[in-house]
C-alpha cells in the first residue's frame, strides 16, 4: 500500500513538474497547464484507442496536500494583505477601485443569476469571473517589460483592491459554506452576519492580538519558528471550522493578525516556498477532478462567460482608470491587462463544490480560466494596437464633422 | 541634483524613478527576488527606449561601476557612498599630510579615531591607463600610510570628515580653516 501511495504521488509530482516546465518555457503562468495536465492524467483522462491515459488516481495524500495548498495561499494571501498601502495609495485608486470591483461583481451576479437561477451559484459565479488573478497578471507586466509604465502601479493597486474584496467575499461566501449545503437564506443570512462580525472584529483587533503574540514567536531557532507557524496555521483552521466558517478563512486571518507582527517578513520567507509547492498540487488536484466530457454543458455559459468578462473588463477598466485621471493610452493598457483569472476563480470554484453548490461549476471554472489564460496574454500584448485602432476610428468619425463645418 | 521618485509596486517591489537634467527618465525597479530592472524613457516618451535586466550580483557591479569603484574620474577629487550612517569614501594619500609615514595601528584609528579601513590601492596613478597597482583589502594594523595611494574608508559622516583632513596636505587644512 505505502509502495503504491508514494508512486501515485511520485506520478502527479512528475506532473506537476512537466506542466511547471512547460510553462515556463512558454512564460505562461503555470495555473492554467497544472489544472490542464490534472485533466489530462486523472482519472478522467481520455482512452486512446484502447489505452487509458488515466495514471494518477485522486488519493486521499493528494486531496490532503491540495488542502493545504489553499491553507498557504490564503494565509499568504493574509500576509501580504496591506490595507495600510492601500490606504496610502491615495483617493484615485479608492474611486477607481471601488467602480472597478463592484461593477464587475455585479456584472457576475447578473450574469449568473441568468444562467442558474439561483443566488448562491450567482454569488459563486459573481466570484469567480470578477475577481482577476494577481498572479497571471503580474507575470505578464513582468514579461511585457511594463513594470516601469506608470499605470502600472494603478493595475498593481487594483489587484490589491481586489484582494482586499476577495477577504470580504471569501468570509460571505464562507456563510453560504456554513449552510452545510443547504442554501436557503433563513438559515445563510444570520450565519453570514455572525462570519462578517467575527471577521470585522479580527481585523479590528488583529493589531492588538499580534502584539500579544510577538513575544511568544521570538524564536531563534529555524526549525521551532517554522514548526510553530505550521501548528498555528492548522489549529486556526480547526478553531475555526468549530464555529462554522470556512478554514481558508481561518488561515486568511491568521495572516492578517500574522502581518501586523515583527514577524510576518521570516513568515513569508518560510510560507512562500511551500505555498508554491502545495498551491501546484492544489491546482493539478482541481485538474484531476475535472470531468472533461462535462464540459459539453458547462461550453456554452463558459464562452458566454469569456465574451462578458473581456467585454465587461475593457469597459469597467476604461471607466476605472479614466476616473482615476490616466489618459486614452494608459487607460487602454490597464483594460487590457487586466482581464486574466485564476488561482482565485478556481478556490472559489472549489470551497463552493463544497458547499454542495451545482456541479457543473467546477468544470465551468476549469474551462473559463482555461480559455481567458490563452486570450488575455494576446490582449495585454496587444493593448496599443487596440489604442491605435482607436485613435484612427476617432479620427474617421471627426474629420466628416470638420468638413461639414 | 536629479529628483527621485519613490513608488511601491504591491506583489514586485519597489520603482524608482529618476528624472535626469535633460528630461529623460530612468526607470529602477527593484524585485522582491532581488533582480532588478532598469528602463531608459526618453523625454516626454511614453515607451521605453531599453530596457536592462540584471541579476542581484550583476546590479551590484554594474552600481560600484556606476559609483566610480574601479575608476575614478579624474576630475573628482574623493568619491564617496553613503549607507543610511555609514558612509565610505575613497580618499587620495597627499603630500605632506600628517598621517604620511604612520601606521594603521600607531594611530589607534578604530579605537581612538571610529574609522575602518576597507582597502588601501597602492601603487602610482599612471595618467594614460587605469589605475594600475595592487590593492589590499582589509590591510592589518602594519599598513602605513604613503603619499600616492587610495584609501577606502567607512564610518560615520562627521569622522569621515576628520579622517578626510589627515589625509589631506596640512598646509591646506591650516589654510582651509583660516577661512
Amino acid at each position: 500500500m505505502t509502495h503504491d501511495l508514494i508512486f501515485n504521488l511520485g506520478l502527479a509530482f512528475t506532473f506537476i513538474s512537466v506542466a511547471i516546465f512547460i510553462a515556463g518555457k512558454l512564460k505562461f503562468s503555470s495555473i492554467p497547464f497544472l489544472i490542464l495536465i490534472g485533466m489530462l492524467v486523472g482519472p478522467h483522462a481520455p482512452d486512446l484507442q484502447g489505452i487509458s491515459l488515466s495514471l494518477v488516481s485522486q488519493t486521499e495524500s493528494i486531496k490532503l496536500l491540495a488542502r493545504l495548498g489553499v491553507l498557504l495561499m490564503l494565509f499568504y494571501l493574509g500576509l501580504e494583505f496591506s490595507a495600510g498601502k492601500l490606504a496610502s495609495a491615495g483617493t484615485s485608486l479608492l474611486k477607481g477601485g471601488t467602480v472597478y470591483v463592484s461593477l464587475n461583481f455585479l456584472r457576475g451576479l447578473a450574469f449568473g443569476w441568468l444562467f442558474f437561477h439561483s443566488w448562491p451559484e450567482a454569488f459563486v459565479v459573481a466570484g469567480i469571473t470578477g475577481i482577476s488573478s494577481s498572479a497571471i497578471i503580474t507575470k505578464l507586466l513582468l514579461d511585457l517589460k511594463r513594470t516601469a509604465n506608470s499605470e502600472t502601479e494603478f493595475i498593481l493597486g487594483i489587484l490589491v483592491f481586489e484582494d482586499v474584496f476577495l477577504a470580504v467575499y471569501l468570509s460571505v461566501l464562507s456563510g453560504f459554506l456554513a449552510g452545510g449545503g443547504n442554501l436557503n437564506a433563513a438559515e445563510i443570512i444570520p450565519s453570514i452576519i455572525i462570519i462578517f462580525g467575527f471577521i470585522l472584529a479580527i481585523i479590528t483587533f488583529g493589531r492588538r492580538i499580534g502584539t500579544m503574540l510577538e513575544p511568544r514567536l521570538s524564536v531563534k531557532s529555524a526549525e521551532s519558528f517554522v514548526v510553530i507557524i505550521f501548528t498555528l496555521l492548522l489549529l486556526t483552521a480547526i478553531l475555526v471550522e468549530t464555529i462554522h466558517i470556512a478554514e481558508a478563512i481561518g488561515a486568511l486571518l491568521l495572516g492578517l493578525i500574522i502581518a501586523e507582527t515583527v514577524h510576518s517578513k521570516r513568515v513569508i520567507q518560510f510560507i512562500s516556498p511551500m505555498r508554491d509547492l502545495f498551491g501546484a498540487v492544489f491546482f493539478f488536484s482541481f485538474g484531476l477532478e475535472i470531468d472533461y466530457r462535462l464540459f459539453g454543458d458547462a461550453v456554452v455559459i463558459t464562452l458566454a462567460a469569456v465574451v462578458m468578462t473581456v467585454v465587461g473588463n475593457i469597459l469597467t477598466g476604461f471607466l476605472a482608470s479614466w476616473l482615476a485621471g490616466y489618459k486614452a493610452r494608459r487607460g487602454f493598457n490597464v483594460a487590457f491587462t487586466v482581464i486574466a483569472r485564476g488561482e482565485f476563480a478556481v478556490i472559489v470554484a472549489s470551497i463552493a463544490v463544497a458547499a454542495g453548490t451545482n456541479e457543473l461549476l467546477p468544470a465551468f471554472a476549469a474551462l473559463y480560466v482555461l480559455v481567458l489564460s490563452f486570450i488575455s496574454p494576446v490582449l495585454a500584448k496587444n493593448s496599443r494596437n487596440f489604442y491605435n485602432l482607436y485613435v484612427r476610428f476617432v479620427n474617421y468619425i471627426k474629420k466628416p464633422r470638420a468638413n461639414s463645418a | 541634483m536629479a529628483t527621485i521618485k519613490e513608488a511601491e509596486l504591491p506583489g514586485l517591489g519597489k520603482k524608482y524613478e529618476v528624472t535626469l537634467e535633460n528630461g529623460d527618465i530612468v526607470s529602477v525597479i527593484i524585485h522582491d527576488e532581488g533582480t532588478r530592472e532598469v528602463y531608459h524613457f526618453p523625454d516626454e516618451e511614453e515607451d521605453p527606449l531599453s530596457v536592462v535586466t540584471m541579476t542581484d550580483m550583476e546590479s551590484r557591479q554594474l552600481g560600484s561601476i556606476i559609483g566610480g569603484a574601479f575608476y575614478q574620474p579624474k576630475m573628482l577629487e574623493k568619491l564617496e557612498a553613503a549607507v543610511a550612517d555609514l558612509h565610505i569614501e575613497w580618499i587620495a594619500v597627499k603630500e605632506g599630510s600628517e598621517v604620511a609615514g604612520q601606521s594603521i595601528g600607531d594611530m589607534r584609528l578604530r579605537k581612538d579615531h571610529g574609522i575602518i579601513v576597507i582597502a588601501a590601492i597602492e601603487g602610482k596613478k599612471d595618467s594614460r591607463k587605469v589605475r594600475r597597482g595592487n590593492t589590499r583589502i582589509n590591510p592589518g594594523p602594519g599598513y602605513i600610510f604613503t603619499p600616492g595611494h587610495t584609501v577606502v574608508a567607512a564610518g560615520t559622516k562627521e569622522k569621515m570628515k576628520l579622517f578626510e583632513d589627515m589625509l589631506k596636505n596640512k598646509k591646506d587644512v591650516e589654510r582651509e580653516n583660516e577661512n
